[in-house]
């Protein structure tokens, strides 16, 4: 029924920006008349136009929220620009109405802007698919694909799903989900995201998830969410605010009662909006989490983000965190006695029976030797090893803690072989075959190339401790650390210890973030002030649980998280101040005359500019933040990049 | 009555988040509209309404008489 009605106003943006300009052409016209050709008559015709072409609006807008009985900024205006009317301040009442309009339009634009990373993530989305059906391409909207059928992409276009790739090879760009500038290789059997770009090649794809089950709705569902939900400096504002707009009125009334003033009390009205102040904290959230998701960073809510600028302490865990989680069998020490493709052959039976990193290599060395089933009976033992039956035998895999707590006892042999696999640097996996130590792997595992230059760049932004905190031996885990620079370690740690270590940080008056991946870091990330997952674009659970996720598996990420999480909360801070002044000297300026409606109107609405100006600056924080000369760009994702 | 319906629309004409009330009471007013939730930070309102009473053109225009403009969004 309304549409007819409502169509010759066609887009209220459209028709307040040009009310807006009309408005101000003719305040314009009204002081070229007064002030260049002394005509008073002509000055106050086009005043008292210019007011009601802005006001008209506004008073529209009042009148509509109080048919719904809500009291609105727009209904103070229009009494403030009235009342001036009847007491003759035409200028004034010119004044108030445009600069309202004018504030309201440069506000929206420039909002628009903050909200603008979102906005890269949303068109990321493509609108089109082309399926094969009955053998045929076929071109239909990206949400109408069914599950399981192939979507054909070509080279430079949009993937529309998320799925799995059957045929076909390129390199593919996965910016908007996890920031990464350098395209990673996509091969048959890899997983390709939704929002991502095959660079070359063309790609066929099994459809796993369409529309609001892929990935990046996921990301954007969470990042929007993140931007809603109130940071307690925000909630404790509004509070604020849900007071003074009333408590000015009664003020206002108060005032004139009193004084018999009524510009007094109507310049009281015009000031009445805390405009500056409840926008402050939001436009600074909105911003940096939006932000932060350009480089593939999901900060989960201003709470978080408000924690996170607060980090003065990260706890790490080693393997998967640190190093590249992909550790390398290196050696194989049978014990006097013991054939070396038999040790090899059961330890694999046993370690196929978990999906610990240290156990892949061992199951790869001994499926290259020979067939490897699946074991029979699987008992893990969770931080220490595993013990598993199979065809009568029974192996047990794992550390030393393992060992002791079942009581098998070594003898000197094999002592002194732990010793040397220790005393190497590298992590020890122990063997007893039906109960008898049978022998000892060592197994070593590479950092990553970005974990150095991510500790160096943490304590240049001044988290001065880091802690290494693993299951690992102590000898392993400090070969690690000191190539990395970091000094402080924990090693040999249960899960309950970590969480133990977090606890005991926090009494310190550490305010601690937790990196880790997991069942073993669960309890210590939970403790922790902030907890932080990294790889999250493969793994939904890590993007609900994290406070913190790093789409992206690149410790690098970790300072930048860092950075922006400080610079949002300073933003913060310098918004709250900038607002909080301006009400105080509206007030005062208010009371001591020396701010009327039209002065009044201007500096709230410069007030406001410049607290969302001041937040759009967060959206250039450069990356690397704080420094460096923009991202160095390795040719091979492999080579470590140039130290900043 | 018809099975009741999450549309989400966009908008990016937010400035003060004074009019979230506004527009939440405006979609509420609406015959069929179960429920309105206007996020100011990020231009984003959720309606559960009942498409056969409400459709998605009437809650577009519900927010446009309150002086913004709006556009239904898949996600």
């Amino acid at each position: 029924m309304t549409p007819t009605i409502l169509a010759p106003l066609q887009n209220p943006a459209t028709r307040r920006k040009w009310l807006t300009i009309i408005s101000g052409a003719l305040i314009a016209l009204g002081l070229i008349a007064l002030y260049g050709f002394g005509l008073r008559g002509l000055w106050a015709g086009a005043m008292l136009a210019a007011a009601f072409v802005a006001g008209s609006d506004i008073a529209w807008r009042a009148v509509q929220a109080l048919r719904i009985r809500h009291f609105s900024i727009e209904l103070l205006v229009t009494v403030a620009a009235i009342g001036a009317l009847f007491i003759g301040e035409y200028w004034e009442s010119a004044a108030v109405t445009f600069l309202f309009m004018l504030g309201a339009w440069l506000e929206a634009r420039t909002l628009r802007q903050t909200r603008g990373a979102l906005a890269d993530l949303l068109k990321a989305a493509p609108e089109v698919a082309t399926v094969i059906r009955d053998g045929q391409p076929v071109e239909v909207p990206a949400s109408s694909v069914q599950l399981g059928e192939t979507v054909l992409v070509r080279a430079g276009s949009r993937i529309p799903v998320d799925g799995e790739v059957t045929e076909g090879n390129a390199a593919v760009s996965e910016a908007a989900i996890t920031g990464e500038p350098i395209p990673a290789e996509k091969a048959p059997g890899s997983h390709v995201h939704a929002g991502t770009i095959a660079e070359n090649g063309v790609l066929r794809i099994r459809a796993t998830g369409i529309g609001s089950d892929t990935t990046l709705a996921r990301i954007i569902r969470r990042v929007e969410e993140a931007q809603e939900e109130r940071a307690p400096s925000q909630r404790m504002i509004e509070r604020f605010a849900q007071w003074y707009t009333p408590a000015i009125m009664v003020l206002a009334f108060g005032a004139w009662a009193v004084t018999q003033d009524l510009r007094l009390a109507l310049t009281l009205l015009v000031v009445a909006c805390p405009g500056a102040l409840v926008i402050s904290t939001p436009v600074s959230i909105v911003a940096g989490i939006g932000r932060a998701a350009r480089s593939g960073i999901l900060i989960k809510g201003g709470q978080h983000l408000e924690s996170a600028g607060r980090i003065d302490m990260l706890a790490l865990d080693k393997t998967g965190t640190l190093t590249e989680g992909r550790p390398s069998l290196v050696e194989v020490l049978p014990l006097a006695g013991v054939d070396r493709n038999e040790l090899l052959h059961w330890t694999a039976i046993a370690e196929s029976g978990s999906d610990h990193p240290l156990g892949r290599p061992i199951v790869a060395a001994g499926r290259a030797a020979g067939e490897i089933p699946a074991p029979e009976a699987v008992e893990e033992v969770a931080g220490m090893g595993l013990v598993v039956s199979h065809e009568g035998r029974q192996v047990t895999a794992g550390n030393r803690r393992l060992f002791d707590t079942l009581g098998i006892a070594f003898d000197a042999e094999a002592e002194a072989a732990l010793a040397g696999v220790l005393e190497r640097g590298r992590t020890p996996i122990i063997v007893a075959l039906d109960g008898r130590i049978a022998g000892i792997f060592g197994l070593s595992d590479q950092p990553r190339a970005s974990a150095a230059p991510a500790m160096a760049r943490l304590r240049e932004i001044g988290v001065s401790r880091i802690a290494m905190l693993t299951g690992d031996q102590p000898q392993p885990a400090r070969a690690i650390a000191a190539e990395l620079g970091i000094d402080e370690v924990h090693a040999g740690l249960m899960p309950e210890d970590k969480l133990a270590l977090i606890r005991a940080f926090q009494a310190e008056g550490r305010h601690v973030a937790m990196i880790g991946d997991g069942i073993n870091d669960a309890p210590a990330l939970a403790a922790a002030d902030t907890s932080i997952a990294m790889g999250a674009a493969g793994s939904d659970v890590a993007i609900e649980t994290a406070d913190i996720a790093l789409m992206a598996d690149d410790l690098e990420k970790l300072p930048e998280a860092v950075a922006i999480s400080r610079a949002t909360l300073r933003n913060m801070r310098q918004n709250l101040v900038i607002a909080l002044l301006t009400v105080v000297g509206l007030l005062a300026g208010v009371f001591s005359g020396d701010v009327h409606m039209a002065s009044g109107m201007l500096i709230h609405q410069l007030s406001v500019l410049v607290v969302i100006a001041n937040a759009m600056r967060l959206l250039r924080t450069p990356r690397p933040p704080g420094g460096g000369k923009g991202r160095p760009v390795p040719a091979d994702s492999t080579l470590a990049p140039a130290a900043a | 009555m018809s099975t009741p319906l999450t549309t989400i629309l966009r908008s990016d004409e937010f400035s003060c988040p004074s009019c979230v009330v506004k527009i939440e009471k405006a979609l509420k007013a609406l015959p069929g509209v179960a429920e309105a939730k206007v996020h100011f930070n990020t231009g984003r309102i959720e309606v559960a309404h009942d498409p056969a009473a409400a459709p998605v053109e009437a809650l577009v225009s519900a927010v446009r008489s309150a002086g913004y403009g709006a556009r239904p969004a898949a996600f």
